[in-house]
């Protein structure tokens, strides 16, 4: 170790530090931020350290920061001489024989190879590591760091972060030689501000500005400060950027220190960081014993040294005056500015404080020169940001874009997009103080001006995915409970405000919100930000306006409907699977009751919830698995499956005489009301089930023959039986409800004549008209829409297929066609533009049709339909690539010019459906832009007194039990404002049954119904799937966690 | 320090010595601003938020009693968005605590009350929080209660600026700060407290009063303090 | 009980007055306005409350003065009636305003206050009366938390001349300006 004094010492050292880089032995070194540690990177060093010194080979063994993957952790880089430098992920201690075994013969392990690195630009010196490894990616081909640029963090997880000569050899110190060198000051500012460098810490100032501001002040004494106080949740890039590379951020203040005339420098880390406390103090002894702090820098006669201090940790000393106050000694509030700390900071001492991240940009603009700097980003915001992606996407770690990267880029590309089964909801930038923005702005770019206009903020970078497992009420609450309990309390509206918003706010995550509590959380949060003393004030509210602003209907379903569909407020809900219930099924109330063998009950328990239960029984899209909390041990309650058992036990069994009396029983007395549901879909029978049994007169307008909608003309005789829906049927007759069939609203009665016979009318019309679609050739004879062709078998009409039908569609509706095609003796192949795990279709179905011979074509979407003699032949099918994710989560197909030929004797569409909005014209009824009926979402009520629509009709083409849902709303809506009592939990009966967690839990795995052989069941239309036998059923009704049952938590508040 | 300085305030053009608040020379041109934490003859803390005044091309409100008046400002301090803000400002300290003014000693001569009255308050929207805060009643002659206390620090300044004692300050923080005696030690053990009562005097509500005051029976003399301030400011 | 109306005199305003958790300060002060109680009384019909004589809040209240606070299940259905019965609802008095001295006990439990009263701090009974006597609710709360109040009046009690001033204002057809110099510091908490 040798002092520094002239250019001959410097790049005496230089050369040290590179031999030590580029050594001429094989160099592992291994990442140890405390990334690396939190996931065994402790472990795989000590583990490489014993078998090198057991093998007595020669490498150089060192630790090193992280290079910004932390998902990947632990990161080993592997470097033979000549070859590139190689990083191998998620490294495990009984791994490090295997990476050792190979470096003689100048192999690595390519199973744990992660990417390469050939050459690395230090912005400051470059390190040529060598080529070889073709079939391990570059660096920049992996999609995490593809399109980064690391300048911020240019050294972290390349150089051993203890050794300063390292730091020299790839450039460190040069640029703080350079301006010593150099004697100008002013001209280094110059540069600086014409860089365009803005504070890193969030306020985004003009970092030049602020060095001059400094260097023109008078005073005896100026400081520096560093401002490593790190606090936000989910936000960790100062800690990575101080543990990776600190000599970094010793350069870039003792830069400053030059700049300015301040003599003094203090970091302020925060004291929860110890390994960036143990390196920056490794860091400063270092320094100073090479000449690079203290007095006589490089023996250019410059005095600077840099103090340390460790902060306790109160996320207000991010405030620049607080943070001086604390450093004084004093509790860490914050006083009003002016005076800035330009003028009277640090013990009434001219004072500057940055961001660490702004150090750390210095000395590679002085190095490169603010053009090089200006080149990056946008136009306003010049250079990188040092991003933490955390949350809900499959990467997550330290991402560094050019300012101005759109949000998209960070989350589908570094972060890899949603993680399995769900969409991203909105991200949250800037910690506590930012803000959330939707998944439909995310083409915004991150850079300071548009953050802020949307809300957010950039704050210190941290970023935070949310998907639709999140609340946004309940997020809203975390960040403001985050900001009440860091608010130092001094003045009034932070302190009082923060507190009245989480009293808000706690209130609505509890149901026990008001409809004024949205306009007055608004109006507080605008005063709170507009009068606070602080920046901790002023941007505390940012989260819950954001998200009022772009999650209003969230808040209202607390409000209005105490409902949480993230299933996040635990009040809301009585567990998740009667969470994710549309029809908000009591599913551990039946189980149990079934498992306690009381057959009736649990028939009583889920007819009442569901009035078609066995129909749902069998073609629920059945959303409850997807939140079984039993997932987490194995596999979800087969809920759906236990559901039918019961209902089909009671309605095609001995006991459904019996069971019809106990409903009819519970019919309240004739309240002389008439009503009068139009469209015998499943959306109508609910209606007409509950109204009549609240006591009302019920007729059921339809336009076909039968009743069942959907269900009867649109859903297969294999999957549902007919005479299945029958019972169903019966029981609703049963209950007085009248059905006139062949009429038709706007053709043969006019809702006019309806207002006139009628106390209230409920709309519940199906969506029958299909969806255009631009296909030439759909007037061929043998182009059907899915829904005819699905009517037309319904009905038994004569069809010719032909030999080969091609499906184009992706949904249930699309599944049903081609197994039916099947049926019918002929090929079936499904073309869909997106990929098989983006169908909407159920899972199962979709894999029982493959069973049954059914052909899939994905990422393809029709381009024409050719014919002959005005006969189908063949279609044109371009293939698509996916792009960005759009609004639904997925990738968006595009279409290619690649164009294939499938032969075939028939096309079905099944792309969607409509309703026929024929009967709007002149209705009095008003019609949205989007052309969706308007009806207040939780009353139903559309613009014309008396008048309520459901289902299809306000909701578009969606599924059975979400259908039935509106149904079972309408009959609520309607009863109430008929009779103007909440009369509709009065009908629903009550059990009494155990209400103990069992302990432990039974073992038995799931209990799945097995389809007939694909073969046999091909041939005909006999119900493919038989129902679970009462054992099964009653073993899988004990799998049940009962989410249902609490422990008396609130009672025990207050 | 005699530098003039031409400020607006509120349209009306006003002199004053440069290195005075807005507050000042408001105050000297005869517009009065609401404020509580702020008295004069203390340093100001520019905490309670009520004194917040708009500054022609500044986006942001700030404080007219830290905020130094400079050549040329244009200053506005009363509109609706301030006084907006000041009755909201008011309704969060009145639900912040427990503010009976009808069995206050203070009642009648409570700067909080006055507040209320002067800027139109005549309820608050916000829910009570309904804090259970201790009544300190250790002092032989004064009473610190806590259910009637706005945090302005009147008291902790007075007695480290005035007295030089520095008795008082606030511990904890957020919702939870409170005005604490020593390191929290009751008024009646206190070791520097010499007993002077100038926190009582300066105190705007009825969180620090003399013991034995009946409802409406404490009003405060600030003359003294007032007094050794100006005196402790003309000393060379 | 129709208001007599003699052609040519606007109708009578239909006026009620509602007595919760209160020490009936309010109304006193009311009564307080003397003299010019009979300059006002032509011009109301007081059709409910502790002044007059009527079992059953009636419809169609023009303007219904609540003294108190809401404190127990009858005080909440009574406020709900008024509300859902009156065009226009006025809190008068601290109590009904702040709930004032009510809410003195809502820093305890009510299990722990009652008992701390009827168990612990007498000889004689030893119980909590239940019987005849509504409910407490948790918290006394003031009279917005439970329905919408279009006037609040402070003051512990409001003086009679505001009390005044605002009834005046009222049967004048508008809302009264508590900025008006002849009220402006009277109209004050406590």
């Amino acid at each position: 170790m040798s002092r520094i004094r002239d250019l001959s010492t410097f790049n005496a050292v230089r050369t040290a530090g590179l031999a030590k880089l580029l050594p001429a032995r094989p160099r592992i070194a291994v990442g140890m931020g405390t990334c690396g540690a939190g996931n065994g990177a402790e472990g795989v060093f000590n583990a490489l350290a014993d078998a090198i010194h057991a093998r007595g080979l020669d490498v150089s063994l060192v630790r090193t920061g992280c290079f910004g993957f932390c998902a990947e952790e632990p990161l080993v880089n592997v470097w033979i001489p000549g070859m590139p430098l190689v990083i191998l992920h998620r490294v495990r201690a009984e791994q490090t024989g295997q990476i050792l075994d190979g470096l003689a013969a100048h192999v690595v392990p390519e199973t744990l190879a992660l990417c390469k690195i050939e050459s690395w630009d230090h912005l400051t010196g470059q390190i040529s590591y060598g080529h070889g490894f073709p079939s391990i990616p570059n660096w920049n081909e992996i999609s995490f760091f593809q399109g980064q640029v690391k300048v911020v963090m240019r050294d972290c997880g390349l150089i051993n972060p203890d050794d300063v000569e390292e730091y020299i050899a790839v450039g460190g110190y040069q640029a703080l030689y350079k301006v010593l060198i150099d004697g100008m000051p002013e001209l280094a500012i110059e540069q600086i501000k014409a860089s365009r460098l803005r504070g890193r810490g969030g306020a985004g100032f003009s970092t030049g500005a602020k060095l001059e501001f400094l260097h023109k002040a008078r005073g005896e004494r100026k400081f520096l400060i560093c401002n490593a106080d790190e606090g936000d949740p989910g936000a960790y890039m100062n800690r990575n950027e101080i543990e990776g590379d600190p000599h970094a951020l010793l350069e870039g203040m003792t830069i400053g220190g030059y700049l300015t005339g301040a003599t003094q420098g203090i970091i302020y880390v925060r004291a929860e960081y110890p390994l960036a406390v143990q390196r920056l103090n490794a860091a400063l002894a270092t320094a100073r014993d090479y000449g690079l702090l203290g007095k006589d820098i490089l023996g250019r006669g410059f005095d600077f040294d840099i103090q340390l201090v460790e902060g306790a940790g109160a996320f207000v000393c991010g405030e620049e005056t607080a943070l001086i106050a604390s450093l004084e000694g004093r509790a860490g509030r914050p006083r009003p500015r002016p005076p800035f700390p330009a003028e009277r900071g640090l013990w009434g001492c001219p004072t500057d404080i940055n961001n660490v991240e702004t150090w750390f940009n210095i000395a590679p603009i002085i190095a490169r020169g603010p053009a090089w700097f200006t080149e990056m980003g946008s136009n306003k915001s010049a250079g990188t940001k040092v991003i933490s992606l955390v949350g809900k996407v499959r990467n997550t770690g330290l991402v560094e874009f050019p300012l101005g990267t759109p949000l998209a880029k960070y989350i589908y590309d570094a972060g890899g997009g949603p993680m399995p089964g769900h969409v991203v909801k909105a991200v949250q930038t800037g910690g506590p103080s930012g803000g959330c923005i939707p998944r439909e702005m995310l083409d915004t770019p991150v850079d300071y001006e548009t953050l802020g206009k949307l809300g957010a903020i950039m704050g210190s970078g941290g970023m935070v995915v949310m998907d639709d497992d999140n609340c946004m009420v309940d997020v809203a609450r975390y960040f403001i409970a985050f900001t009440r309990s860091e608010s130092c309390g001094k003045c009034t509206p932070c302190r009082v405000g923060l507190d009245k918003a989480l009293r808000t706010l706690t209130r609505i995550t509890r149901g026990e919100g008001r409809e004024e509590d949205l306009a007055a959380l608004d109006e507080l949060g605008r005063m709170i930000q507009a009068t606070s003393l602080c920046g901790l004030g002023q941007s505390a509210p940012n989260s819950m306006l954001t998200a009022l602003r772009h999650f209003r209907d969230e808040f209202e379903d607390h409000i209005r409907a105490h409902r949480c569909h993230a299933g996040v407020c635990q009040d809301l809900a009585l567990s998740p699977c009667e969470n994710t219930c549309p029809l908000h099924m009591n599913i551990p109330r039946f189980l149990e009751l079934y498992r306690e063998g009381r057959l009736a009950e649990a028939f009583d328990s889920v007819i009442m919830d569901n009035p078609l239960p066995a129909s749902t029984g069998r073609v629920c899209q059945h959303p409850c698995d997807s939140r079984c909390r039993r997932k987490g041990t194995d596999e979800a309650v087969n809920m759906r499956e236990v559901h039918r058992v019961i209902a089909d036990a009671v309605l095609l069994g001995d006991a459904f005489e019996e069971s019809v009396a106990r409903i009819l029983a519970r019919k309240l007395p004739a309240t002389g009301k008439k009503i009068a549901v139009v469209g015998a879909g499943p959306t109508g029978l609910t209606a007409a089930f509950y109204l009549a049994l609240l006591g009302h007169a019920v007729t059921v307008l339809e336009q076909r023959p039968e009743p069942g909608g959907m269900l009867r003309y649109a859903l297969p005789e294999y999957r549902l039986p007919k005479a299945v829906l029958d019972r169903e049927v019966e029981i609703i007759r049963r209950l007085g409800v009248g059905f006139t069939f062949d009429t038709s609203v706007g053709k043969t009665t006019t809702l006019n004549d309806l207002e006139a016979a009628y106390d209230a009318v409920f709309l519940s019309i199906g969506t029958w008209k299909e969806s255009h679609v631009y296909v030439p050739g759909t007037e061929l004879s043998g182009v059907w829409p899915a829904l005819t062709f699905l009517e037309d078998v319904a009905c038994d009409k004569p069809l010719d297929l032909g030999s080969h039908v091609v499906v184009i569609g992706g949904g249930n509706a699309a599944i049903d066609c081609a197994r039916t095609v099947v049926r019918k003796g002929a090929a079936a192949t499904v073309v869909y533009r997106r990929e098989r795990k983006d169908m909407p279709a159920i899972v199962e179905e979709v894999a029982e049709a493959e069973q049954e011979g059914v052909q899939f074509r994905f990422l393809a979407s029709p381009h024409r339909i050719t014919g002959e003699h005005g006969t189908v032949k063949a279609i044109e099918v371009l293939k698509t690539r996916l792009g960005e994710f759009d609004a639904s989560g997925r990738r968006r197909p595009i279409d290619t010019d690649e164009v294939r030929v499938v032969p075939c004797s028939a096309v079905i569409l099944a792309v969607g459906e409509d309703v026929d909005r024929d009967f709007y014209a002149g209705s009095g009824l008003t019609i949205k832009e989007s052309g969706i009926l308007e009806a207040d979402r939780y009353t139903l009520e559309t613009s014309r007194h008396n008048f309520y629509a459901g289902g299809d009709l306000i909701a578009g083409a969606s599924n059975v039990s979400n259908a039935m849902s509106y149904g079972k709303n309408a009959a609520r809506n309607i009863d109430e404002r008929l009779t103007g009592e909440k009369r509709f939990d009065s009908i629903m009966p009550s059990f009494a049954y155990d209400q103990t967690v069992p302990a432990p839990p039974s073992t038995a795995r799931r209990h799945h119904a097995t389809p007939a052989p694909a073969a046999t069941r091909a041939q005909t239309f006999e119900e493919v799937m038989p129902a679970l036998i009462p054992e099964e059923a009653c073993e899988e009704a004990a799998r049940c966690l009962r989410c249902d049952i609490r422990e008396p938590i609130h009672a025990a508040q207050n | 320090m005699s530098q003039k300085i031409s400020v607006r305030i509120d349209g009306q053009l006003c002199t004053a010595e440069a290195g005075q608040t807005i507050y000042q020379v408001a105050q000297a041109a005869g517009r009065h601003i609401p404020a509580l934490c702020h008295m004069e003859g203390l340093s100001s803390a520019g905490s309670c938020r009520l004194c917040l005044v708009q500054v022609e091309g500044l986006g942001r409100l700030l404080p007219a009693c830290t905020t130094p008046a400079r050549d040329g400002m244009a200053v506005t301090t009363q509109s609706e968005t301030l006084a907006h803000n000041r009755r909201m400002a008011l309704e969060l300290l009145f639900s912040e605590r427990n503010h009976i003014c009808a069995v206050c000693v203070s009642n009648g001569h409570c700067e909080l009350q006055a507040l209320a009255c002067e800027l139109g308050v005549t309820s608050v929207r916000f829910p009570y929080n309904y804090p259970r805060l201790p009544v300190d009643a250790s002092h032989p002659r004064f009473v610190l209660d806590h259910n009637r206390c706005v945090l302005c620090t009147r008291c902790v300044r007075v007695c480290d600026e005035i007295e030089g004692a520095h008795v008082w300050d606030i511990a904890g923080r957020g919702i939870a700060s409170m005005l604490v005696c020593e390191l929290d030690r009751p008024w009646g053990e206190a070791e520097s407290c010499t007993g002077c009562g100038k926190c009582v005097q300066v105190c705007p509500t009825g969180a620090l009063v003399e013991k034995g005051r009946a409802v409406e029976e404490m009003t405060k003399r600030r003359g003294p303090v007032l007094h050794l301030a100006e005196r402790k400011e003309a000393r060379p | 009980m129709s208001a007599t109306t003699s052609p040519g005199t606007p109708p009578r305003v239909r006026l009620a007055t509602m007595w919760l958790d209160g020490c009936s300060g309010c109304h006193m002060s009311l009564l307080d306005i003397d003299e010019a109680l009979v300059a006002v009384a032509p011009r109301i019909e007081m059709v409910y409350g502790p002044l007059v004589d009527a079992q059953e809040f009636p419809e169609n209240v023009d303007v219904t003065l609540i003294e108190g606070a809401v404190s127990n299940h009858d005080d909440l259905e009574h406020v709900r009636t008024a509300r859902a019965r009156s065009r226009l609802l006025v809190a008068l008095g601290d109590c009904a305003v702040t709930s004032n001295v009510p809410s003195m006990r809502n820093r305890w439990p009510v299990k722990n206050l009652l008992e701390t009263i009827y168990v612990a701090g007498t000889d004689t009974g030893r119980l909590v009366p239940t019987e005849g006597v509504p409910p407490l609710l948790k918290k006394s709360v003031p009279l917005h938390d439970i329905v919408k109040i279009d006037l609040h009046v402070p003051g512990c009690p409001p003086a009679a001349p505001v009390i005044l001033f605002t009834l005046t204002a009222l049967l004048d057809g508008h809302m009264p300006d508590f900025t008006d110099p002849c009220v402006v510091s009277k109209v004050r908490f406590g």
